[in-house]
This record gives C-alpha cells, structure tokens and sequence, in this order.
C-alpha cells in the first residue's frame, strides 16, 4: 500500500503538534507503520520531506528504536518479556512454546503473515511477570498453554481481550492509535490494579518515604 | 569549535601536578595538549562538538568518583586533573576502553589503506594490551560499502567515533550520513537510496580514526610510508586550500587537506582532494611545430627559434591570452613577456566570459588592494553575496559562512534569482532579483534599500564597520554590474571581496596580465607607474607601451577577423571562452599562434608552435587566494623535466634578443616583491549605466557547479559519480506558465542550439530558467546566449 497524499496531510497534522517540527517523527513513523505494517524506504522518503530533513536522518531514528520494523510485521504483534525477572518466571517457557507453535524465532513473522514474534524488553509490568503484548496490549501473568490459548484463538479469528480489558483489534490499528494517541482508547482497562499498587501501601502503612538528594548513605 | 575560547578569563587549573591558567571553558584534552600530554582520543577533533563518543579519554578529576572524558569536559577553577601520565586510574579505564574498541576490530592493519598512519593502531601500541584476551568470534559485515562513488566503508572497522558523521552534520551542512542502528549493532551509513551527496564528502576519510572510510580511488594503492609528502596549494579554485600532495614512484597518490587555521583550518572539498589524474594525462612532452599543417615534434632550440621568428615578423600585432589557471609567478612573466618583448598592452587572463567593465573595475577597486579576509568574514555584520554561489563557486568560504552562521546567526544574504542549496545551508536570506537585474539592485542598496526585498534593513547593515560585498567573477555578465558593486562600496563603506573562480586569476591580476594593469596595482597609462616598472625591469621607459591596450574580448574579434599577426596563449581552453566559436576561429585566423600548455588541447590543434610546460606538480609557485593572500607550494617532482611557463617564457625572450630575466619560479617573485605596492593615485571606478531591464524570456540564470564537465576533474570517475543530477530549475508559476510539472524533461533553446534536461521546480524567480553551465549534458556555451538573456523553454526532449 503506499502512502497517499492524505497520509502526508495526516503527517502535516501531527507536525502541527509540536514545536520543533523533527519531534514529529516518532509518531509519524508509525504512521506509515499503520499503513504498511512497517517502515519503508518511501515512508522515510516522506518523513524526511514533510520534515525537510534528510532521509538519512530519518533511518537513523527508524533504525535506532525497536518499535520500528524493517520487514512488514503482519497482522499481530506479539511480544514476549524475557528480561529477568520475566525470564525467570516464566517468560522463557513462553517464548519457547511460542516459538516453537509458530515456527519462527526473534523478530521473524509467519509466512501467513498473521503473527511476529519477538523477545521483548521490560515492560514495566513486572508486579505481572511474565507478560506477554498481543499488539501492545498486556497479556498479563502467561504460560505456555495460555499464550498458545490466546494464539489460537487469534488464528480462528475470534475476539481477545486484554487482561486489563481492551479488545485486541491488530498491529496496524495499534499503530494508528501510536501516531494519533488522541483516538479516546487511552481510558480503556485500569489504570493501575492492587498489585501494582501494594508496595506503594505498604510503604503508606509504613510511613517510609525516597530519601531527598544529598542524603543518602 | 572546541580550540580555546576567545576570553581573557583565566582560570588557574592543575593537570598532572603541573600548574596552568587557561581560558575560561578551555576542555581538558586541549589544556593537557598546552603541556605536552597527549590524552588518546578517537572522536575529539578541535573543529567538531564534543561528543565523548569513543571514551578513550578518560581521566582522573579529584573529587569525581568515577574517570571523566578530558575531550568533553570543560576545565572549572582550581580544577585538578591526572591524565595517565599520573594517575593509575585514568591509565587503567583507557587501556579498559582500548580494550573493548579492539573487541570488534579486525586485525587486518596489514591490508588497511589506515596502517601505518592509523590512531587506533597507535594508540593501540601506547594505550593497549599486547595480546588481545577475547577469543570469541568478532562481528563481521559485508564489506565494502560504497557511501558514495569516492568513499568506501568497512563497517567492522568502525569505532563509532562519530566524526563523520558529525562533520557531515556541523562542518558540511549535509547529514546525509548517520549513525544507523543500535548496540552491537550501530554503523555508520546513508539512507537506502542516498549516496552521502556532499562536495566536502572526502573530509570523512581523512578524519576517520581507523580505517572505516577509505577513498575508492587510493585504496590498496599505497603504504603511508612510502609516501613522498609535500605541502601544496590546490589549483582548483580561489579558496586557497593548504593540501598535502602524497607521491610515489612519480605519481600523486592522494590529496589531503592540510591544516591552515586561517584559510581551509582543516578541511577542502572533493574536487580539490580528488580531481589530480588529469596532471598525468595528454601530455605534451616535447615542443612541437606546424609542418603542412601537421605538428611535429621538434628540439627546443628549433622550436623557439620558429616561435621567435614568427612573433618577431608579428611585432607591433601581437597579443597574449592566458588561462586563470597560472601561478602568479607564471602571469608575471606574461605580463612582462607581453610589455617587454613584444611590447604590446594587449594581454588578458580572463579565458572566461569577461567584460571590458569589469577589467575596469578590477583595475580599480581589486588589483593591489588587500581585501576582506576569511577572518573578516567570521566578525562581519552582514555580508552580502553578489553573483557568487559560493557553494560551487568557493567552498571553503561556503564553509566559513557557515561556521560564522551557525556559530553567531552572520547574516549573509544573496541578491540572486535563485537561493542556492548552499544559501539554505547558510540560513542565508534571499533577496530575490530578475537575473541581470543586479545593477539596478546594487544601485537601489547604495541609496537605501529602494524596492530590493528587505532593502533598507540590508541597506543599513553595509553601513556597519566590517560589512563585505562577496562578488563573483559572474558580475561581468551584468551591464553595469561591476560599477555598481564599486558604488554600493563607495556608498555604505563595505569592503568587496572579489572571488572569482579558478586559482590563479587573483595572481595574475597582480602580476600584471590584463591590459591597462602593470605588476603590483599599477596603472599603466600613469608615466610614474611605467617609470617604476622600467627601472626594475632595465628597459627604456619610453619603449614600455603608454596606452592602455585592448581586453580579452577585443583581441578574439581582433584575431577572428584576420587583424591580428601573432598571439601567445597559456592554459586556457576556447570551451570555457564567452563564446567558443569566435575563439576557435581566432586561433585559427591569427597569424601565428604560440601555444605555451602541459596537454593538448583545442588551443594546440590550432598552433604554430606548442611549447610544454609544467603541470603543478613539476614546478614550485604562488597562488593568490580570493582575499589576496599568497599560497606559494613546493614543487612534488623534483626531477621533473618540464620547465615552468617562465621559464619558457625567458628562453624564447632570449632567442628573440630580449630578456624577462632568468623566468625561475624564485627570480621571478623577487622581482615582483622588488616593486612593492603601488602608493600612487589609482585607476578611477568604472561608473557604467545598468542595463535596461530584459524582455522576454524565461531568461537564463546559470553558473558552473563545483563537479562538472570541466578539464581538470578528467580521468577521474570516482569524483564524477558524485557530480550533482542535471536539471533545470523553474518556479512553479513559470513552470505552469509553461505547461510543464516537475520531473518532465524540457528543452531549452537558444539561438545557437539546445539542450534538455529534466526540470525542477525551486526558489526561483517567475520567467527565469536555472541551468548548470558546463555539466557533461548541459553545456550552455552551445546554445549561443549570455546569462541574463532569453531562452525558449518547451515542454520534452529535443
């Protein structure tokens, strides 16, 4: 699909957003993400142009983070937490049977185009542990056969939803969301559950409190 | 920049116990260089940001819990640093960072274009283990890849230093060239589908620290030190680069910037780095004679003599034209051949197009004058860009501009039909003109701003002390032109810096070779000025000619209509001519023609007789840069044969029973110096009406790009490859006028012919039409028009 001339109004409209016209880069690549289910040598064509800077400028920034593929992701993205703490309770196991189900390894995409795996970083859900993101949606506290379960089900078609509630659509509609944040999907799910939030009572029972700078030991 | 700032606020600092005052902001690295201690580095260089990129430099700051790098940090008061000369800490992080830059490093110096003069491999030796303690595999990439034609990359190489990366962005204003991907993985490269497209792209390889960017061209060719070096000028234009001329086995191998802080500081552009080949190539390497209209070769005494007898029958309808390529050494023995031998005024460097005007007003306002210097333009107000792209035109002055634009906002503004992709690099303003129309705009300047855009403001700023007019040799194409920018001068005060395009015009026009113009700034129709010159010459100041002879122009409509009996002609090429056709033809209408040139060309298939001179590299000289300024080089060959134009010059002077003394490159620029400056009344302005305005059109708006089809950059298809895509350039309004979009392929006509090419659309002015002067498919001289004049533009290819 290539990018129309109202994907390069949409890219003039997200430049708007900002002061300094290059901040605009990062959602406008995944703009032509939503579009092309990665992020092509025209996509950075036009980036650079909406931007005036030079597309070398923009493969630096589309190469430099993780988020951006090179290669089209296919229908689902689906990420698997292997840092450590995740690793070690469970992530390993599920990126293994993942892998194994699919057929593919890290950062590959089935040839039927409907799933990309990839090792991901931490994602700051570790009260969770081990997560795994269809699409960027938490799939919370997985093992092999519940990440499989959600695979299945995403191959026959059938609605998934996030364990903190959203309805999983797919990559390119994430994306779409990355590139204009504004689409009243932020609310969706709880903001913070009890078990993220029970070291913070704990330290509220207890009185405990950051040591100010210049203080510590 | 990171050299020591300018302030007179010392700060008193220790750096390996020894007690120092610096300058306020002064960086570690560069106060440890004030003591002699060199801390390794890979990414620092004194023209670049600090970036600590490579951690090499780590040292010891007291009271700072962990190594700091000296290239980043900036010296505090009372401030005590321990480089690795003192302290076991800094030495041990260096050797640690050393370590792991050798990680991924190929030990492939033996084969690296690099070894030998290699940063990494040196400092590998003072800073670096002798046994490498990694046993894993190393990274490894395809290799090399090309970053453009010149420049190849050998990813595994890389250290990430950054440096040309941050040169492309901060010096070149072309971040073309990035730093792509990330972790282990990081490298340098270019977007998918575009070339590292800059003309100062051959910088990267000589600041890269190991041997990631190689040139194409040098690479496999040489050992650092087997390398013959001397320091030279570059002879591709009036910049006044400081190159170091690398030789072997009597062959230029390579070319590289050489620092000189007041003129290139460390850099050059491509063409001076690369364009050499042609030194080698057709030459001419035995004096020749036309026989039944046959050259052939001939001894020199045979040769001078048939050179001699036919300039001697000509005497008193004679004429010398050189090139702008001389050094001034070389124009000086012209002038005083032309004035002393065949004693004739009629004598002209300008092989280009030229105006009886402007030799007026180089006479007057440029010729014994110092001028702005690069300096000049760092502290300028404002300076203004006159029929001068200095992109293509001047890089290094592109690069000065820039600096002083990035560094303090200098506001440079280009009164010009087109603002050039080097004007956006300066974030220079546009004041936008019909082409041809810089007179009448020059002369509203001068009296306040009239209806130029943003007039007064600009108008005002030439008012301030230090305020520059840049002026391109391109001023003669504009009637009245030259007399304007000496009004707007002569009106605001602002001081005009003359950069015309090739190396020796500046030289010549000291020495003397226009007509009207005696060595030194003299004029000649002043009996003081001619008694000078005879004196220092031994002749009779009665026999020195006392009128002002006839110009460039006039000497080819002379000799191309039979009226001429002999000339003399060095180092020019009728393509580059203002009209080619009327050149060739009055090569071949002269009587006899003396051809003095180091390859052949169209000027020796027409002469008499050709006598080979030196190319550069065979003789030692002077180039006079655009501010004055003299470059004398050393000659790289020592023992070449080839004789310097003065020195042939000299011999044929002697066999005519005259003398120009013995026309050695020393006796020659003594003889000069002897005269000194002219303290006498000057030559006045020329105060030429500007010309009515053109109808018609789209009218022509062109200059030569910096690569393109010209003699010197042949034989050199690495350089080529670089060159820029030819296109016309359009407005969109005239575009649409025309019935034509952009990307379609136009024709432009002229009287004498056409050429096409696809079109741009561009900040232009409506009813103009851009075209490069002399690209491979472009060249305007065949269309038989003058810039500033009408072109028929239609939609398709011829």
């Amino acid at each position: 699909m290539t990018l129309g001339p109202e994907i390069r109004a949409e890219m003039e409209q997200i430049k708007q957003r900002y002061p300094d016209p290059r901040s605009a880069l990062l959602p406008m690549l995944h703009l032509v993400q939503s579009v092309q289910s990665e992020v092509t040598t025209e996509g950075m064509a036009l980036c650079a142009d909406v931007l005036s800077i030079t597309p070398a400028e923009v493969a630096a920034v589309a190469t430099f983070y993780t988020m951006y593929k090179r290669r089209p992701v296919g229908k689902h993205h689906i990420g698997v937490c292997t840092n450590t703490l995740c690793g070690l309770l469970g992530g390993d196991a599920v990126y293994a049977a993942l892998s194994e189900r699919l057929g593919v390894g890290h950062d590959e995409s089935t040839p039927d185009g409907k799933f990309w795996l990839e090792r991901i970083e931490c994602q700051a859900a570790c009260t969770h542990a081990p997560v795994m993101t269809v699409d960027w949606e938490f799939m919370d506290q997985q093992t092999p056969a519940s990440a499989i379960d959600v695979i299945d089900q995403l191959a026959r078609g059938e609605e998934v939803r996030s364990t903190r509630g959203p309805v999983i659509r797919n990559f390119t509609a994430t994306e779409r969301t990355l590139a204009f944040p504004d689409d009243g999907l932020a609310g969706e799910g709880p903001v913070a559950d009890e078990l993220m939030l029970a070291g913070l009572r704990v330290a509220q029972e207890r009185g405990m409190s950051a040591p100010t700078a210049g203080q510590g030991n | 920049m990171t050299l020591a700032p300018e302030t007179s606020d010392l700060i008193n600092v220790e750096i390996d116990g020894v007690e120092m005052n610096v300058p306020k902001g002064t960086l570690i690295i560069r106060a440890a260089e004030l003591i002699g201690t060199e801390v390794p580095r890979f990414c620092d260089h004194p023209l670049l940001a600090p970036v600590a990129a490579c951690r090499m430099c780590l040292v010891e700051i007291e009271g700072n819990p962990k190594p700091q790098p000296a290239c980043a940090i900036e010296l505090t008061p009372g401030m005590k640093v321990r480089t690795q000369r003192s302290s076991e800490v800094a030495e041990k992080a260096q050797q640690g960072v050393m370590e792991f830059l050798l990680a991924n490093h190929p030990l492939d110096c033996p084969v690296c274009d690099k070894g030998g003069e290699c940063p990494l491999q040196n400092q590998a030796m003072s800073a670096g283990r002798a046994e490498s303690r990694h046993d894993i595999p190393k990274r490894i990439f395809d290799k090399p890849v090309p970053i453009n034609t010149e420049i190849l990359l050998d990813r595994e190489r890389c250290v990430s230093c950054a440096r040309c990366t941050r040169f492309a962005d901060q010096i070149a204003g072309d971040p073309k060239l990035e730093l792509l991907e990330r972790g282990a993985k990081q490298q340098v490269g270019v977007a998918n589908d575009e070339p590292f497209d800059s003309y100062f792209s051959g910088n990267t390889i000589q600041i890269c620290p190991v041997g990631a960017l190689t040139s194409s061209s040098y690479r496999f060719r040489a050992r650092p030190f087997d390398l013959v070096s001397t320091p030279t000028t570059c002879e591709h234009c009036a910049s006044g680069c400081s190159l170091r001329t690398d030789a072997r086995r009597g062959e230029v191998t390579r070319r590289l910037a050489w620092h000189d802080a007041d003129v290139n500081e460390d850099w050059n552009c491509d063409k001076g780095r690369f364009a050499f080949t042609y030194l080698s190539q057709d030459r001419i390497n035995s004096p020749m004679i036309r026989e039944n209209g046959e050259l052939r070769v001939a001894s020199w005494p045979e040769a001078l003599d048939v050179a001699a007898r036919g300039l001697r029958s000509a005497q008193g309808s004679t004429a010398v034209l050189t090139g702008g390529r001389l050094t001034m050494e070389d124009a000086y023995a012209y002038a005083k051949f032309a004035r002393v031998v065949l004693g004739t005024d009629d004598i002209d460097f300008r092989a280009r197009r030229s105006s009886s005007e402007e030799a007026a007003f180089l006479r007057a306002s440029i010729a014994g004058d110092c001028g702005p210097t690069y300096a000049d333009l760092d502290k300028a107000p404002i300076v203004l860009l006159v029929a001068f792209e200095p992109e293509d035109e001047s890089p290094i002055v592109l690069l000065r501009l820039r600096a002083a634009s990035l560094r303090r906002g200098l506001r440079v503004v280009a009164l010009s039909p087109i603002a050039s992709r080097g004007l956006e690099k300066i974030a220079g303003e546009w004041a936008p003109i019909a082409p041809g129309a810089d007179a009448g705009a020059l002369h509203a300047l001068a009296q306040g701003g009239g209806d130029v855009p943003n007039g007064a403001s600009i108008a005002e700023a030439l008012r301030q002390p230090g305020a520059v007019i840049l002026v391109g040799e391109r001023i003669a194409d504009v009637s009245g032109g030259p007399s304007a920018v000496a009004a707007l001068a002569a009106a605001t005060g602002a001081r005009i810096g003359w950069v015309p395009r090739r190396a020796g015009e500046r030289g010549a026009l000291e020495a003397g070779a226009l007509s009207g113009l005696l060595p030194g700034g003299r004029p000649l129709d002043d009996v003081h000025a001619r008694a000078q010159l005879a004196q220092v010459w031994g002749v009779d100041a009665a026999d020195l000619p006392t009128s002002v002879g006839r110009d460039g122009a006039s000497i080819v409509s002379a000799a191309a209509a039979g009226g001429l009996g002999a000339l003399v002609v060095g180092g020019l090429e009728p393509r580059d001519a203002a009209q080619p056709a009327a050149m060739r033809r009055a090569l071949d209408n002269a009587g006899f023609v003396v051809s003095l040139e180091t390859r052949r060309t169209e000027v020796t298939d027409r002469a008499d007789v050709v006598l080979p001179v030196a190319v550069v590299t065979e003789k030692s000289g002077t180039f006079v840069d655009w501010e004055g300024r003299r470059r004398p080089f050393a000659r790289v060959f020592g023992d070449a044969l080839m004789m310097s134009d003065g020195r042939v010059l000299a011999m044929l002077a002697d066999v005519m029973d005259s003398s120009i003394g013995r026309g050695d490159v020393k006796s020659l620029r003594n003889e000069l110096d002897s005269l000194g400056p002219w303290t006498g009344a000057r030559a006045v302005a020329p105060s030429d009406s500007a010309a009515a305005e053109q109808t018609g059109g789209p009218l022509l708006v062109t200059w030569r790009l910096l690569l393109d089809d010209a003699a010197l950059q042949e034989g050199e298809p690495n350089l080529a490859g670089t060159r820029r895509r030819t296109v016309a350039v359009v407005s969109a309004a005239t575009a649409a006028s025309l019935g034509v979009a952009a990307g379609q392929r136009v024709t432009v006509t002229g009287p004498a012919g056409s050429v096409s090419m696809p079109v741009e659309i561009g900040s232009i002015v409506d009813n103009a039409v851009w075209l490069p002067s002399n690209a491979s498919d472009c060249a305007i001289a065949s269309l038989g028009v003058a810039p500033g004049q009408p072109v028929r533009v239609s939609g398709g290819a011829a």
